[in-house]
């Protein structure tokens, strides 16, 4: 049945040639392949013969060199192919998930899991199939090679393959409780483990390190009596695996033997009927192969699903005057409403409401981060957003601030002075090129690495979305201060729970339920019992 | 490496009874092609069939015998690679805990990759003990069982076999760098795909889809050919074994014409010759490559891994024994490297009995630095940190541990029973003192919640809020008897009238009190104040910091007009 994901496949395969030219160096190498077993036996039936034939031990020589060579660069041809194939699928899911841009519509683990995992897969395609097809046409190749020495070779090795594939496969799977038990034990220790990871210093400072790593390790037995299970399991399946093949090649051992005996075979033959039946048993073990391809498929369809998913519309119809906005009838499905709203430029504005109201989708549609479903959004100018949890880009701090910015060095210090962050920075193992993910930063820091970024972009509208949660009350008024100096006479939007801010602010838009419940200021507001419940109720 | 060599050669016992039925597994091997070409010398092509059918049937029974074998060892595998398993995750969760540094403490996703990287070494290392166990006894055995029948050719055989695993382990180094630069590009690209992905909204609001599509691209690239460069070092290595596995066979058929007219060599022996090369050694060096290319670079990665999130630390046991109750800190300055600006720098501190000492200044500032060189968790770079006169980092561990308690602000609760969580730092403590200290610190009413002590907690403390956790920590420092309690922002997460209540109930313990104050009301109930704002600190009293430190002045002017809604300041 055809899936979402096969013409992407198709357009995998059809990239360019080297697909072809792998087919045509495997259907090289797979011909010598097929016949080593006919000229080793005629080499070994010259040696069994007492004369040395020149041209019968260099027919071998050649198949054989035939097949190294054609391997050799099968390896590095496949390499090429598949790699070249996932950085393109790469390429184009990680544009397109960039495009479809924020909120996006796949949570961020699972889209990572589409780039690295199923393009991973989505890109051996090629190979795959190749693979397969090589290994069915030499199995193939193998019953016509073992019916052109005597026809009964052919006919019994057909008929014991199943035979011996249908006795082999009873209880061919593993025990699913050992698998689950294992995964669930490992699952514990990896909790108990975080868990005292979290209380690292408090184990540090008491010195009780040896104690806490024993009570982390306490289901070890049981892991390990769940992986002996395992292997007990594994070891039965190799027993019935192992058996498989010396069946098959017994049986046409002695078939090859009678026609020794009758004469329709040499000895030499005997041997080659042996070669055969393994190349032919090749197919058996290409059967997970076909796991591969069905797993192959699945993936492209992940990724189809992803490529088919088409971008919003974000382009903004321009306001009158520069940092101003205007919202008529905005509304983002299932979370704002009808949002009516003018915020003049160079206010300062406090977008408060309890948990769900829709703040950060406001403050979203506001900046144009994400699109509104339905009414408009007027605004010019640059926007600059800072968040409560930033996430930090870019190989290096200081990068990470001038992100997306053809900002230098002086101008991404400057910001982070005004964000009251650049003494933290200097302090780091390697100042500003500390690499990112290196960076001993505590929430506050990175809130305040989130604000520099903003401040760098010299924006018209600011707006930061609980953007000085996490910073002590002492360091929330430096960076506020900083702020007006450093981006005097902005218009500013601030997501807060924060009664003090919304007390300083020049207006406040009050959210509840994904409608503006109000607008004002805070000592306007304040009269209003349920907008108090705003900032004590659910404290 | 050596920890992982070391923990093998610790079950060698098993290791050993592995090998054991490995000889069983190679039995096929040995007498395998001795027997088809019996089967077809003395049977088949003399007029025999019974006896051909009969030899034939002997080597399927050896080859029962030989997946018997196998089967053996795979079931003892288990007694082998689960006990080395246990080794590993011992060492490395121990190696985690010990860690003394406060900033590299690994989150979800750290752990998460501590569990794969185990479960890579478990399955390599079972990999290699089939694999390179299975060679070694195929290739010997089927070398002697050569050796036994075409004993005039062997050389011709040994040779080229021999040279090509020389050649072949001269390549090893070359592919196990590209090995390994192919998996850090693998790690690369999965990262800056992962950056950019979770941070989508941020790339969105920087306006960052070039450069962050850039990000992605240069690592999707680089990994690319990273994949093609050990291909072409896998080519080699393939063809390198292939000439090995095949040159004997040619050299073989070759040489044995004039050997078979003078009869050295009988037809059973050439062919039973061919059998042990082709259906023996041959797939038996295959197998060898492809375990090497993969499995043991897998293993090294893994391991190497292993080792960067559980390094080995090499800590001096103190000996000193304190002769007081004091701490000192004299001219104290420490850095986390030689080129950064240091996070203290020069403090000078005492502390008596009795003391109750509040640290303030902004976030990032080294307050928490301050209390690990306090607790002896590190040494200063420059300076003395003093516990009753000795060096609070060589004091005697157990004597250290008892004397100071430091709560940080990330708790540590594990699952268990409240009483197991609360008596972690005191196993001696009676009911009675536990629910003594949970009254006082004011967590009395969780308890109740929770079911008392015998109630069991999940893991990290679920179902309990931030601050509640907070105060069971409280309290488990709360019956212990340490004389020096250093609050690390321990209360940020309580409202300010529950902070001011363990404040209090903490000074009234005998002993030093120091806070890390998360708000400026833990100053005005300090009797001293230490000011950290990155330049030289401040020390002083509340009143004294108010009248001579105009920053002490602009801090507290800074924090209290955003303060209308909490608990107005403490009368002092």
């Amino acid at each position: 049945m055809a899936k979402p994901g096969d013409a992407l496949l198709f357009s995998v395969v059809r990239r360019d040639h080297r697909p072809w030219l792998l087919l045509l160096n495997a259907a090289v190498a797979t011909t010598g392949g097929l016949l080593i077993p006919s000229a080793l036996a005629d080499a070994v039936d010259m040696a069994l013969g007492g004369t040395f034939v020149l041209f019968t031990l260099l027919w071998l020589l050649g198949m054989a060199a035939t097949e190294i060579i054609g391997d050799a660069i099968g390896i590095v041809l496949a390499a090429s192919i598949t790699s070249r194939a996932t950085a393109w699928l790469r390429h184009r899911l990680s544009r397109h998930l960039l495009a479809l841009g924020h909120p996006s519509p796949f949570a961020a683990g699972d889209a990572v899991s589409r780039v690295t995992g199923d393009c991973g897969n989505a890109g051996g395609i090629v190979v795959t199939l190749i693979s397969l097809a090589i290994a069915a046409a030499s199995s193939v190749g193998s019953v016509v090679a073992l019916a052109l020495m005597d026809w009964r070779l052919a006919a019994v090795f057909v008929v014991s393959v199943p035979l011996a594939m249908f006795l082999v496969r009873t209880h061919m799977q593993l025990t699913a409780d050992d698998v689950l038990a294992y995964q669930e034990v490992s699952g514990d220790v990896s909790a108990r483990l975080l868990d005292a990871v979290s209380g690292k210093r408090t184990i540090a400072a008491a010195g009780i390190a040896g104690r806490e790593a024993d009570r982390v390790l306490q289901p070890l037995p049981r892991l390990a009596a769940a992986g002996a299970g395992m292997w007990r399991t594994q070891a039965k399946m190799m027993w019935r695996a192992g058996l498989l093949l010396p069946a098959v090649e017994v049986v046409v051992l002695i078939t090859a033997g009678f026609g020794v005996m009758e004469g329709r075979l040499s000895p030499g033959d005997v041997l080659a009927a042996l070669g055969y039946a393994a190349l032919g048993m090749g197919i058996v073990g290409q059967i997970p192969q076909l796991t591969a391809l069905e797993r192959t498929r699945a993936s492209a369809s992940r990724i189809a699903e992803v490529l088919d998913t088409p971008p919003p519309d974000r382009a903004a119809p321009v306001a009158p005057e520069s940092g101003a906005i205007e919202l008529r009838g905005a509304g983002v499905t299932g979370v704002l409403h009808d949002v009516n709203l003018t915020i003049p430029a160079g206010a300062f504005t406090a977008v408060v409401g309890s948990s769900g109201a829709g703040k950060s989708t406001l403050a979203a549609v506001l900046g144009g981060l994400s699109a509104v479903d339905s009414g408009e959004v007027l605004r010019d100018g640059e926007v600059g957003y800072a968040f409560e949890r930033p996430a930090l880009l870019g190989r290096t701090i200081g990068r990470s601030i001038g992100y997306g910015t053809v900002a230098g060095e002086a101008e991404v210090r400057d910001a982070a002075v005004a964000a009251q962050v650049h003494d933290v920075l200097i302090r780091l193992p390697q100042g500003y090129d500390t690499p990112v993910a290196e960076a001993p930063l505590s929430g506050g820091e990175v809130q305040r690495i989130g604000l520099a970024r903003a401040i760098v972009r010299d924006p018209a509208l600011l707006v930061l979305d609980d953007a000085t949660a996490s910073l002590d009350t002492v360091t929330e008024a430096k960076v506020d201060a900083a702020l007006t100096t450093a981006l005097p006479g902005r218009t500013r939007v601030v997501v807060t729970h924060r009664a003090a801010t919304a007390a300083r602010a020049d207006l406040v838009v009050w959210l509840e339920n994904g409608r503006v419940r109000g607008t004002g200021t805070h000592q306007e507001l304040w009269e209003n019992e349920d907008y108090r419940a705003v900032f004590t109720g659910g404290e | 490496m050596r920890f992982y060599l070391s923990t093998l050669a610790g079950h060698r016992r098993g290791v050993l009874i592995l090998l054991g039925w490995s000889v069983l597994e190679g039995v096929p091997a040995f007498f395998g092609g001795r027997l088809v070409g019996t089967a077809v010398d003395k049977g088949f092509a003399a007029g025999d069939p019974r006896s051909g059918v009969l030899w034939l049937l002997a080597f399927a029974a050896l080859a029962v015998a030989g997946a018997l074998g196998q089967r053996q060892v795979f079931a003892r595998l288990g007694a082998v690679v689960e006990p080395m398993r246990d080794a590993l995750v011992t060492r490395i969760v121990q190696g985690v805990l010990d860690d003394p540094t406060h900033r590299r403490t690994p989150d979800a996703s750290a752990v998460a990759m501590i569990t794969r990287h185990v479960e890579v070494v478990r399955d390599a290392t079972a990999g290699v003990l089939v694999q390179a166990r299975a060679l070694l006894v195929t290739t010997v055995a089927a070398l002697i069982g050569l050796a036994t029948t075409a004993a005039a050719l062997i050389w011709l055989v040994v040779l080229p076999i021999v040279a090509s695993l020389v050649l072949f382990a001269l390549l090893l180094p070359s592919l196990a760098k590209r090995q390994r630069d192919a998996v850090i590009a693998d790690e690369r690209t999965a990262e800056a795909s992962g950056a950019v992905l979770t941070g989508l909204r941020d790339v969105a609001a920087c306006k960052a889809a070039e450069e962050a599509f850039a990000d992605i691209a240069t690592e999707v690239n680089r990994q690319a050919k990273a994949t093609v460069t050990v291909a072409w070092a896998n080519s080699l290595r393939a063809t390198v074994i292939a000439l090995g596995g095949f040159t004997p066979v040619v050299l073989l058929v070759a040489f044995a014409p004039p050997l078979v007219a003078s009869g050295q060599l009988t037809t059973g022996a050439v062919l039973a010759a061919v059998v042990y090369l082709t259906n023996n050694v041959n797939p038996a060096l295959h197998g060898l490559a492809r375990t090497t290319s993969t499995v043991v670079m897998r293993l090294m990665v893994a391991l190497k891994r292993l080792q960067e999130v559980a390094p080995r630390t090499n800590k001096k046991i103190g000996t000193e024994v304190p002769s007081n109750g004091e701490v000192v800190l004299r001219d104290v300055t420490f850095g986390w490297s030689q080129d950064a600006e240091p996070v203290l720098r020069d403090l000078s501190l005492t502390l008596r009995p009795g003391d109750h000492l509040a640290v303030v200044g902004p976030s990032g500032i080294g307050k928490s630095t301050m209390a690990s060189l306090l607790t002896g968790l590190m040494p200063p770079d420059l300076g003395r940190v003093l516990f009753g006169g000795a060096p609070v980092d060589l004091v005697v561990p157990e004597v250290r541990h008892h004397a100071i308690a430091l709560i940080p602000q990330e708790t540590y609760l594990f699952t268990g029973t409240v009483r197991e969580n609360l008596t972690l730092l005191a196993p001696w403590a009676t009911d009675d003192e536990l629910l003594e200290a949970v009254k006082k610190v004011g967590a009395k009413p969780i308890l109740d919640r929770l079911g008392g002590l015998n109630a069991t907690l999940g893991h990290a403390g679920e179902g309990l809020s931030a601050g509640e956790a907070q105060l069971l920590a409280l309290a488990r420092v709360h019956v212990t008897s340490a004389s020096i309690v250093i609050l690390d922002e321990a209360t940020s997460h309580l409202d300010p009238a529950a902070e001011a209540r363990v404040e209090r109930v903490f000074a009234q313990r005998d002993g030093i009190l120091v806070v890390i104050a998360h708000r400026l009301s833990s100053a005005l109930r300090a009797n001293r104040v230490l000011v950290m704002d990155g330049g030289k600190p401040l020390l002083g009293t509340h009143e004294d910091l108010l009248r001579t430190s105009p920053l002490y002045g602009q801090l507290m002017l800074a924090w209290d007009p955003t303060h209308h809604e909490e608990t107005p300041l403490p009368k002092r």
